[in-house]
């Protein structure tokens, strides 16, 4: 359809709006694009559009639709430069109806990229959730690692301090006795110098204020508060102190108490035994 | 934009940040849906995203570069709903017909308040102001809005080519100095059109 100036200044406004069928729109185009003349009334039209497309009055998209965008910009770019084969370039056709070129299989169809925008973004955040949790998982495991390589540091530690307070020969060991059957069981070395090793286990875990608390209780009856400890999951406590009493007959006792600040045992009786000559 | 050929998701990010709202009325106010509408704005996003390198070829705005590839997709998901095709994989790799067309007052156009154009949309004759919504916002030919409206085609001609001059008159550089919807401006845009009637 070979179409005059006069012609398509007619057309101008349907042109610019896109308003024109679909025949009229291709040829219009084919005549500015071969036309001498400015057709400065097709310019001067279509400065509305950028107008028009700001008159809707104002909405916001909801926020994941960036993460949206930029994910399957993500996917493209990955598609892009995954893959040696060049991306197509835009047709010049104006309307959808045209018929553009037969589709190029050498390159990356917007097929592929469509497929991958709504394959690879869901892709992405699998990934991206994955990859987050295997981090978590690892830091995880690290921590937990660290954690029982320090627990071991520390067992390593309390059973080098009982075989060197065993070592001379001149310590008294003892066995602590489970009072409530509930199979906890401990040591307790006592050294002549007051060098006193206490090492429990199987302890049930403090909660809130409770506190487990070592008590020595002389023959005459004085109590010496030896120390405290809390017991997580693993059950453990170990306490070694210094300028204990050293008289023939101790009595030792651990007690759950209800917290740090007891001067006298209160609360129930979870190992004991008694330390002699 | 220079980023966003060059493959940079920050260069994106900046754009996305600047023009989502703007993208995302468009596109709500042609579909009147707001799942389609998302679809809409991510589809001309991408297609910003991959014809970024194109962007030096062509004159005007990224705004208008980009609400331009808003409205297309916008209005071809709308006719490929209502024929029941499915949207084309290629789709978004067509340039719309406005991006081949200088947008001569980008700098303009950016200065220009949202608000003070919907204010000279009102002005405008309600039949100039609905053709051109029409065409524009609902993509109908111009024999579709003549059906629609029961009006003569050659009516809806006038009224199209006479409300889009109104509205340059009213918005354009020479209209700068006048208020839109300036009555000398309508007047003029009248006169130009030669009828005042319509």
């Amino acid at each position: 359809m070979a179409l005059t100036c006069d012609r398509v200044r007619e057309l101008a406004p349907g042109y610019v709006l896109g308003a024109l069928e679909p025949a009229e729109m291709v040829a219009v185009r084919g005549h500015l694009d071969g036309c001498a003349n400015a057709h400065q009334e097709v310019r001067e039209l279509g400065g509305i559009l950028p107008y028009l497309a700001i008159a809707p009055e104002p909405a916001e998209p909801p926020r994941w639709l960036r993460e949206s965008v930029m994910a399957a910009a993500a996917a493209d770019l990955a598609l892009r430069r995954g893959s040696p084969r060049s991306l197509p370039l835009a047709r010049p056709e104006p309307l959808p109806e045209s018929t553009g070129p037969e589709p190029d299989h050498n390159v990356v169809s917007l097929a592929d990229v469509r497929r991958a925008r709504r394959r690879l973004p869901r892709l992405a955040w699998f990934t991206r959730v994955a990859a987050a949790l295997a981090v978590l998982a690892l830091a995880g495991y690290a921590v937990v690692v660290q954690a029982d390589l320090n627990r071991a540091k520390e067992d390593q530690q309390h059973a080098q301090s009982i075989y060197n307070a065993l070592g001379p020969g001149d310590a008294r060991t003892i066995s602590l006795t489970d009072e409530e059957g509930m199979g906890a069981g401990g040591l307790a070395v006592l050294r002549p110098n007051g060098h006193l090793i206490v090492s429990l286990n199987h302890l049930p875990s403090t909660h809130g204020n409770q506190i487990y608390t070592v008590w020595l209780t002389g023959g005459n009856g004085a109590q010496v508060k030896v120390g405290s400890f809390y017991v997580d999951g693993d059950g453990t406590g170990f306490l070694e102190v210094d300028n204990m009493p050293t008289s023939a007959s101790l009595w030792i006792s651990v007690n759950r108490e209800p917290g740090p600040a007891v001067t006298k045992p209160t609360g129930p009786t979870i190992l004991s035994g008694t330390i002699s000559l | 934009m220079q980023q966003v050929a060059a493959g940079e998701i920050g260069g994106l990010e900046t754009l996305y940040d600047r023009y989502h709202a703007a993208a995302y009325a468009l596109a709500l106010r042609i579909t009147s849906e707001t799942g389609m509408a998302e679809d809409v704005v991510q589809d001309a996003f991408l297609g910003l995203w991959r014809n970024a390198g194109r962007y030096a070829e062509l004159k005007g705005s990224v705004r208008g570069w980009l609400l331009a590839i808003v409205r297309h997709r916008a209005i071809d998901t709308l006719r490929r709903r209502k024929t029941g095709m499915a949207l084309g994989d290629d789709a978004d790799a067509i340039l719309p017909a406005a991006l081949t067309i200088p947008d001569p007052w980008p700098e303009v156009a950016g200065r220009l308040e949202a608000e003070q154009v919907r204010r000279a949309l009102t002005v405008l004759p309600p039949a100039q102001r609905e053709v051109i919504e029409l065409a524009y916002f609902d993509g109908l030919t111009q024999r579709e809005i003549a059906a629609r409206t029961n009006a003569p085609l050659g009516t809806v001609k006038s009224r199209m080519r006479l409300g889009l001059v109104a509205l340059r008159a009213a918005l354009g550089p020479s209209a700068e100095r006048a208020a839109p919807g300036d009555a000398a401006a309508m007047r003029t845009a009248r006169l130009a059109g030669g009828k005042g009637t319509l």
